[in-house]
C-alpha cells in the first residue's frame, strides 16, 4: 500500500516537474498568436507542428511560413487540376492568373521569408508575407463572378495563414 | 583632412567625387532558390528611361564610390526577388550615364558565406578606398568585414579582395551584441585623435542604436563604451548614415569637420515602419556622442528624406563639386507575381543634392543638375489663372518620360478650409482628401501618367488650409487611380510643406519616368516618390495635365516641361 502511494506520489512529482516545459511552450504560442488577427488558426497551425514545442518566436515564424507553403502548394495543385477541365474562357483566364500568383508565393515569397527569418532581416519576411496574402486575395478577386471562384476556401486559408505569418514576423522586427 | 584626400584626387585623372561608397540595405544570399528566371516579357512599359536600374533582376541599395562615380548595389543575377545577392558595380562620369562592370563582392569566405549585405566605403588617409560590409557567417550571424581594391591603378576598381582577418567586428558573449541585429556599417570618419570611427545599426529589445567602433588602422576595431546615439521604442536601426552639413549655403562638407560652421545629421532607416528619419544635432567628437537638437526626433514628429517609397538611402560627399549627394532605393509597388513577369524589381531615385535649409530645422534635396542634360523639347506655358475645374493638357513632351516644374501663386486666402487640430497625419489626410475630393484652395497640381479621359492618373497636388494665424500647405501624391490593375499597392502619400503661401510661390517639380514619379515641393523641402503601373497611360498614350479641383482659382506663375532623353544605364 505504502509502496503504491509512494509510486503514485513519485509519478505525480515527475509529471509535475515535466509540466512547466510544455506549459511555457503553449504559453509562447498563445502570447504570439494573440498578436495575430487569427488566434485560433494560429494556435492550431503552430501546435500541429512538433517543432513548436521548443521553438522561439523566430522558430514559430518559420513554422508559419512552412504552413503557408504547404497550403499554397495544395491550392496550386487544386488550380492546375481545375484548369484541365475548365471550359469557360473567363474561368480559364482567372485560373491561369492564379497559377502565376501561387507560383510567386511558393517560389519567391516563402523562400525569401524563411531566409529573412533565419538570417535576421525580418522586414523581408513581413513584406513577403504581405505579398503572399495579397496574391491569394488577388487570385480570389480575379474571378469575374460569374463564374464564381471555385477555390474561395483555399484562397482564404492561404490569405489568413499569410497574415498570421506577417504578424509573427513583425514581432521579430 | 583636405590634404589626404587631395592625394587621391590627383591620382585619379577623372576623379570626380569624394569616395563615400556605401551599400544600402541588407539582403540575404540564397544559394538555391530564387532562380526564378522569368521568360520576361518583351513588352516592358514600366522600365525607366533615365533612372538607374540593371537590365533585369533585383536591385537594392546603392553605393556610390569616390573617384569616378562608382555605384555598387546589391543585385540578384538570377531572379527578380532576393537571392544570390552579389555587389554589382557600375561607374559614371556624370551621374547620368553608366557603364556596368563585373560584380565586385560576392560570398567567398566564411565570414560572408551566407550573404554579403550592406556596407560603405571610406577613403583612407592617402586616398585608398576600403569597404566595410555586413557578412552573414556560417552560423547566420551578422558580422562586419573588410574588402580592399585588388589593384589601385585600375581606375574602375573592378576587383576587390576580402581581408583574411574577417570578420573584424562581431557579436560575442562579452559585447552581448544581438547577432541578428548588427548591420550596415557607415562610411568612417576621423576624430581629432586621428582614429577612425564607424557606426553600425543595432538594437537592444525595442531601443534602436548606432553602435560605435574606433580604429587606428581600419583593421583592428574596438567598440566604444557608449553608442553614438540611441532612441527608445524605435526598433532596429538599419542603414545608419552620419554626416555633417554646412550651416550656411549648399556646399557639402566632410563628416570629420566639426565646430560652429557645421551641424551633424544622423539618418536611420526604421525596420518597423520602413520609413527613414533624420535628426539634426551636434557631435561631441571627444566623447563621441551625437545629440539631436531639441525637437529633432526619429519618428513621424520629425523629418523624412522622402514621404513616399524611399528606403536604404545613403549620402556621399562629392568633393569635386562640393556637394553632398543622396541616393535612395525605390522598390516596387507591384505584386511579386508581376515582378517575376516583368523580370526585374527595384530602381534608384535620381541622385539628389542635399543641404541644410536656412531655418536650420530640416534638410533640402534637389535632383542633381546633371540630369538637365537629358532635357529636350522645352515647353512653357505663359502665366495664367487656373479656374475651378480646370484640366489643361501640357503637350509637346513625352509625358511618360518628362521633367515638369510648375509654380503657383495664390492671392486670395479668404476661403481656405480650416485645418482641424486632429489633422496631424498628412498621409492620412491625403488619403481621405484625394485629388477627386473638391476643396476650396486646392486640390491643384499635376496629373501625371494620365490616360486620355483620366481613367488612370497619378495626381501630385497641394491643398492650403488655414491653421491658427497662418496657412498650412499639404502636399499629396495620390496613386489611388494610377492603374486599372488592382494588384498594385496604390497607397497615397502626403507631407506638410514648410512654405508660406502668403509670401512665397508654391513650386512643384516632378520627374516622371514610366513607373516612377519623384516629386519635389517647395524647391525640395518635401519630397514624395511613388511607383505606379498604368495599363492605359503608357508611352505615347500617357498625358500630362495641370488641374484645379478647388473652388478658388489659383494662378500658374510659371510652367516649364521637358521631354527627358533616355540615359545610357547598362
Amino acid at each position: 500500500m505504502t509502496k503504491t502511494i509512494f509510486l503514485v506520489i513519485l509519478q505525480a512529482v515527475i509529471s509535475f516537474t515535466c509540466l512547466p516545459v510544455s506549459y511555457s511552450a503553449s504559453d509562447l504560442i498563445e502570447t504570439t498568436c494573440k498578436q495575430t488577427p487569427f488566434f485560433d488558426l494560429c494556435v492550431s497551425t503552430l501546435q500541429a507542428d512538433p517543432r513548436s514545442s521548443s521553438a522561439d518566436v523566430a522558430g514559430l515564424a518559420h513554422i508559419a511560413a512552412d504552413s503557408v507553403n504547404a497550403k499554397a502548394t495544395a491550392t496550386l495543385n487544386q488550380i492546375t487540376g481545375l484548369l484541365k477541365s475548365a471550359g469557360d474562357p473567363n474561368l480559364l483566364k482567372a485560373l491561369q492568373g492564379c497559377v502565376d500568383k501561387y507560383n510567386a508565393i511558393i517560389q519567391a515569397d516563402i523562400p525569401v521569408a524563411i531566409e529573412a527569418i533565419v538570417k535576421g532581416n525580418p522586414k523581408f519576411a513581413v513584406s513577403s508575407a504581405t505579398d503572399a496574402a495579397n496574391e491569394a486575395q488577388n487570385c480570389e478577386n480575379s474571378f469575374a463572378n460569374p463564374p464564381n471562384s471555385p477555390i474561395t476556401d483555399s484562397n482564404k486559408a492561404v490569405h489568413d495563414l499569410s497574415t498570421v505569418l506577417e504578424s509573427i514576423a513583425s514581432l521579430l522586427l | 583632412m583636405a590634404n589626404s584626400f587631395a592625394g587621391f584626387f590627383f591620382f585619379f585623372a577623372l576623379l570626380v567625387s569624394h569616395g563615400i561608397v556605401e551599400l544600402e540595405a541588407s539582403h540575404h544570399v540564397f544559394k538555391n532558390l530564387q532562380t526564378v528566371q522569368s521568360t520576361a516579357s518583351t513588352n516592358q512599359p514600366y522600365r525607366t528611361g533615365y533612372h538607374f536600374q540593371p537590365p533585369r533582376n533585383w536591385i537594392n541599395g546603392v553605393m556610390v564610390y569616390k573617384g569616378l562615380y562608382h555605384l555598387f548595389y546589391q543585385y540578384n543575377p538570377k531572379g527578380a526577388v532576393w537571392g544570390n545577392i552579389v555587389w554589382a558595380h557600375s561607374t559614371s562620369q556624370d551621374l547620368v550615364n553608366w557603364t556596368p562592370h563585373d560584380p565586385a563582392i560576392y560570398p567567398s569566405q566564411p565570414s560572408g558565406i551566407n550573404g554579403c549585405w550592406s556596407g560603405s566605403a571610406t577613403i583612407l588617409t592617402g586616398g585608398k578606398p576600403d569597404i566595410l560590409y555586413t557578412g552573414i557567417d556560417p552560423k547566420n550571424r551578422q558580422v562586419q568585414n573588410l574588402a580592399v581594391p585588388k589593384n589601385l591603378s585600375d581606375p574602375y576598381l573592378r576587383e576587390w579582395i576580402k581581408s583574411p582577418k574577417n570578420p573584424l567586428m562581431q557579436p560575442t558573449a562579452q559585447n552581448q551584441i544581438n547577432a541578428s541585429s548588427f548591420r550596415d556599417p557607415t562610411t568612417a570618419w576621423l576624430g581629432p585623435d586621428k582614429q577612425w570611427r564607424v557606426t553600425i545599426g543595432s538594437k537592444i529589445n525595442r531601443q534602436g542604436l548606432a553602435i560605435l567602433y574606433k580604429s587606428k588602422d581600419f583593421v583592428n576595431w574596438v567598440q566604444a563604451q557608449t553608442p553614438l546615439h540611441s532612441a527608445k521604442d524605435t526598433g532596429m536601426w538599419e542603414c545608419p548614415d552620419f554626416f555633417s552639413v554646412s550651416v550656411s549655403g549648399q556646399n557639402g562638407v566632410d563628416t570629420s569637420l566639426n565646430g560652429p560652421s557645421v551641424k551633424h545629421v544622423l539618418k536611420v532607416s526604421l525596420d518597423d515602419t520602413k520609413h527613414e528619419y533624420y535628426t539634426i544635432g551636434s557631435y561631441d567628437n571627444v566623447k563621441d556622442i551625437y545629440t539631436p537638437d531639441k525637437g529633432s526626433v526619429e519618428s513621424d514628429s520629425g523629418f523624412r528624406y522622402d514621404y513616399g517609397k524611399f528606403y536604404a538611402s545613403k549620402t556621399f560627399l562629392d568633393s569635386v563639386k562640393n556637394r553632398r549627394i543622396l541616393w535612395g532605393w525605390i522598390n516596387e509597388s507591384s505584386s511579386v507575381a508581376d515582378d517575376i513577369k516583368k523580370g526585374w524589381a527595384g530602381v534608384q531615385a535620381i541622385p539628389r543634392k542635399l543641404w541644410l535649409a536656412k531655418s536650420g530645422k530640416q534638410l533640402v534635396q534637389w535632383p542633381v543638375k546633371e540630369i538637365k542634360k537629358l532635357r529636350a523639347n522645352h515647353v512653357s506655358l505663359p502665366s495664367k489663372l487656373l479656374k475651378e475645374g480646370s484640366v489643361i493638357e501640357v503637350s509637346g513632351v513625352t509625358a511618360a518620360q518628362a521633367d515638369v516644374d510648375i509654380s503657383f501663386e495664390i492671392s486670395d486666402f479668404e476661403k481656405a478650409e480650416v485645418l482641424k487640430p486632429s489633422w496631424t497625419n498628412p498621409q492620412l489626410l491625403c488619403s481621405q482628401k484625394g485629388a477627386s475630393v473638391k476643396g476650396s484652395l486646392g486640390p491643384f497640381g499635376l496629373l501625371v501618367l494620365a490616360s486620355k479621359g483620366l481613367k488612370e492618373n497619378t495626381a501630385v497636388f497641394f491643398r492650403i488650409f488655414k491653421s491658427q494665424n497662418k496657412y498650412a500647405v499639404l502636399m499629396c501624391s495620390d496613386q489611388s487611380r494610377s492603374s486599372l490593375n488592382q494588384d498594385n499597392d496604390k497607397t497615397t502619400y502626403g507631407a506638410f510643406l514648410d512654405v508660406d503661401p502668403l509670401h512665397q510661390k508654391l513650386s512643384l517639380r516632378s520627374l516622371i519616368d514610366h513607373s516612377i514619379v519623384e516629386s519635389f515641393g517647395g524647391g525640395g523641402k518635401a519630397c514624395i516618390t511613388a511607383r505606379v503601373y498604368p495599363t492605359l497611360a503608357i508611352n505615347n498614350a500617357a498625358h500630362l495635365y495641370v488641374f484645379n479641383n478647388g473652388s478658388e482659382a489659383v494662378k500658374i506663375a510659371k510652367l516649364n516641361a521637358w521631354s527627358m532623353k533616355t540615359a545610357k544605364i547598362n
